[in-house]
């Protein structure tokens, strides 16, 4: 009671100190800060500088961003999408094709150089199987209906004009809105089910030294999956398959959470640079899973593969399952 | 061949919102959509100034720049109008528009857009003029009968000013010339640059 006492008096007197000195400094701030007065004429020029910029007013409607006049980015957004976006990412999308299909025929498909003995060993799991299938078929249809809306316009436009188009791209929508959770589901499926056996090895870094024998067509030992295919695991799958998967998400719900129109311009140019990279690269991973390498397809399908396969293709994890290790590294 | 212009004079506009709800109630709106709005900028200031805003009608529109399924056209008048049959309600037109122009009503599940409606300078659709189906899906069609956008025509300030370009800009010159400034004009000298051109 005697202390407090004592400091009530001593707080109550650094209140009113602190209240005298804001009012002693008051008058000193505001000549400080106060702007000289401007003529009208400049103070207009101000104002709609601001405006220009997307500084928001005042609106009685309501509604997200209803008070702002002027989308200052746009110009900006219509700009990327329309140019650089649909410009380049056609073009390496159709560079892709065109380099495997020269690589096919120069090269031709990858044989066994030797018999197959007959001799099948499991290589995926009935849950890896489902796993990629499952990301595979929605991928295709995301691909599909994506590239639809982007490029939907300049290709199919002419044939089946405005209002065909609609109606196909009104069902693209839907498929595209709806598949997206459920890409991503099978995305962290497939991460998960392929992730142990897709860290660094040291023969990768044979593989890299001899680009796989891509060219050189030499053989390059290398365990449950070879570099090229870690690649495309971390960069692909995992990178952009999970950055494509989460922009699309945020943009499912563009009511949600008072989505500002500067924050869907940006992730719609992400995800569909995110999405042309994937796709560019997803090209490749088809090509070598089907028509380049003889076998590869089967391995996905049944899950099995013939000895010899295992052994041209994966001779480490051949090794190791062999010697009834598990094949993991 | 007239080319269709709004033009909200910032000297006059007081802020009533009478454009906003003439336009609801003339084309019965959507709920949850309005075509126009007017913006308060410095509200409760000194030097307070309101607009009236919806479509413009760009010459170079954005939206339909944009617009994947090309559901955009503009009409003879220079009037930007939509397809609401083929839009696919994908918001592309909203991110691109400097106005803030198009505006989605909410029918699907997960707050999904449905079909983008906006200012159609009382023009209707791509329907025939002034049938049930325009009237349903774009409001009434002013123009076929020979009026001009109800927004400017009961603005009671004559603040909102809509129809051609030649005789919205000799309104307001005069205005400019009993002033003696343009400064109740946004954006004027890009609006009514032949070239589209010059510095904001």
């Amino acid at each position: 009671m005697g202390a407090n006492s004592l400091k009530r008096p001593a707080a109550w007197l650094m209140r009113l100190f602190a209240v005298l000195l804001a009012l002693l400094a008051a008058p000193l701030a505001l000549a400080a800060d106060a702007p000289a007065a401007k003529p009208p004429g400049d103070q207009v020029a101000d104002y709609w500088r601001e405006v220009r910029q997307g500084v928001p007013g005042l609106s009685q409607v309501q509604g997200a961003e209803s008070g702002v006049l002027i989308n200052a980015e746009g110009q900006a957004w219509r700009d990327l999408r329309n140019g650089p976006i649909k410009k380049y990412g056609g073009t390496i999308l159709l560079a892709m094709i065109g380099v495997i299909a020269l690589f096919y025929l120069i090269k031709g498909q990858m044989k066994l150089s030797a018999p197959p003995t007959g001799r099948k060993m499991q290589r995926f799991t009935s849950f890896e199987r489902f796993a990629h299938w499952g990301t595979a078929v929605t991928f295709v249809l995301m691909g599909i209906t994506g590239l639809a809306i982007l490029f939907g316009r300049t290709v199919l436009g002419p044939l089946l004009g405005s209002e065909g188009l609609g109606g196909l791209l009104a069902l693209g929508k839907l498929v595209h809105n709806y598949l997206g959770p459920v890409f991503l589901f099978f995305t962290i499926l497939l991460i998960g089910a392929f992730l142990r056996d897709n860290v660094w090895q040291k023969c990768d870094a044979a593989w890299i030294a001899k680009a796989g024998g891509l060219f050189s067509g030499g053989h390059v030992p290398s365990g449950r999956f070879n570099f090229g295919e870690k690649t495309w695991f971390w960069l692909g799958v995992t990178f952009l398959g999970l950055f494509v998967a989460g922009t699309g998400l945020i943009l499912n719900f563009p009511a949600l959470m008072d989505r500002t129109r500067e924050l869907m311009q940006d992730l719609v140019l992400l995800h569909a640079i995110g999405a042309v990279i994937l796709l560019t690269l997803s090209f490749g991973h088809i090509y070598m899973g089907t028509i380049g390498v003889e076998g590869a397809l089967d391995s996905m399908k049944s899950g099995e593969v013939d000895e010899t396969w295992a052994k041209e293709h994966h001779e480490i994890w051949y090794d190791d399952v062999k010697a009834g290790k598990s094949g993991h590294p | 061949m007239a080319r269709m212009k709004f033009l909200c004079d910032a000297e006059r506009c007081i802020e009533c919102n009478a454009c906003v709800t003439a336009c609801k109630n003339e084309h019965e709106v959507e709920w949850g959509v309005n075509r126009r709005r007017v913006v308060t900028i410095n509200d409760g200031e000194p030097n307070e100034k309101s607009l009236s805003v919806a479509c413009m009608h760009c010459t170079d529109a954005p939206c339909a720049a944009v617009c994947p399924v090309d559901c955009f056209y503009t009409t003879e008048d220079g009037v930007v109008l939509h397809n609401k049959d083929a839009c696919i309600g994908c918001g592309y037109c909203l991110f691109a528009c400097p106005f803030g122009a198009p505006q989605f009503p909410q029918d699907g599940a997960f707050g999904e857009r449905g079909k983008m409606d906006k200012c159609t300078f009382c023009n209707g659709g791509p329907e025939a003029d002034n049938s049930a189906e325009e009237r349903a899906k774009y409001g009434r069609n002013r123009i076929a009968e020979g009026k001009l956008p109800l927004c400017a025509e009961m603005c009671s300030t004559k603040a909102l000013l809509a129809g051609d370009a030649n005789e919205v800009s000799d309104i307001f010159r005069e205005r400019v010339v009993a002033r003696g400034s343009n400064r109740g004009a946004w954006g004027e000298n890009l609006q009514f640059n032949p070239l589209g051109g010059g510095k904001g």
